[in-house]
């Protein structure tokens, strides 16, 4: 049931290309090619919600969004995540983006649940 | 796959409680009261017995820890919309990782009402992993 929304171009429903964008460009901003440091992981967890989230209001839709972060330096040691939702599929979404540079992870997630 | 959430009745108000397959009247409620409101205080215990329960004495391994993530999240979930919780919409999300001594940090950042919404997270250690539990719960209006 969730695949008709990729063609509705209502207001309403969470449009998964848009914020995979926005995510993508708050990573890049906020980190980049830097090299990872325990001493501004803080900070660039921080920035890179703070524009997500930023960007997310811009778009004026009527949804609750809960973004999460998560940095982690390449160690070799291995990482899973998983998520699970009790929510309206039809209107609500999420975009979780898996992106890496040659020191650390960065794992993003966005949740946007219709109001 | 994903559940969707049933329109329910606060027996508190003076609507009648309508019986299942008839048509179900406004409550006009927009807000939570007390007593159903997400409390951080009463879904921590859950989450944390959770964790406690299927990871005490587990050991990371690459390809069970995948599944188990998955299991986590359902289990937490499944166990929250138990516990009452009426008219709120849950995000549960699990991280494991192996501890290595590597550095971890993360953060999250919600854009919602505040006086109806709240998260509630916890953390397990042991020797091989670590584990980050969050559970939002959104109320729908």
């Amino acid at each position: 049931a969730g695949m008709d929304n990729l063609e509705a171009t209502d207001e309403s429903s969470f449009s998964v290309d848009e914020v995979s964008n926005i995510i993508k460009e708050s990573v890049e901003d906020v980190i980049g090619t830097a090299h990872y440091s325990h001493n501004k992981v803080g900070q660039w967890t921080s920035s890179v919600i703070e524009q997500c989230v930023n960007q997310l209001t811009r778009l004026g839709k009527p949804f609750k969004y809960i973004v999460t972060c998560l940095v982690m330096q390449k160690n070799g040691a291995g990482l899973n995540t998983a998520s699970s939702c009790y929510w309206d599929s039809q209107t609500d979404g999420s975009c979780i983006i898996k992106w890496e540079n040659k020191s650390m992870y960065v794992i993003v997630s966005v949740f946007g649940l219709a109001v | 796959m994903q559940d969707e959430p049933v329109a329910t009745e606060q027996p508190q108000q003076q609507q009648q409680q309508q019986k299942e397959g008839e048509e179900v009247a406004n409550t006009y409620v927009i807000r939570p009261n007390f007593e159903s409101k997400f409390r951080p205080l009463l879904a921590k215990p859950v989450i944390h017995e959770v964790l406690v329960e299927r990871l005490t004495d587990k050991a990371y391994d690459k390809e069970a820890t995948s599944g188990l993530c998955k299991e986590l999240t359902d289990e937490i979930k499944a166990r929250l919309r138990a516990n009452g919780f009426e008219r709120y919409k849950f995000v549960v999300q699990v991280a494991i990782g192996e501890q290595r001594g590597q550095g971890v940090k993360m953060a999250c950042r919600c854009l919602w009402d505040s006086d109806s919404d709240n998260y509630v997270q916890d953390i397990f250690m042991n020797d091989s992993l670590f584990c980050v539990a969050v559970a939002f719960g959104v109320f729908h209006y």
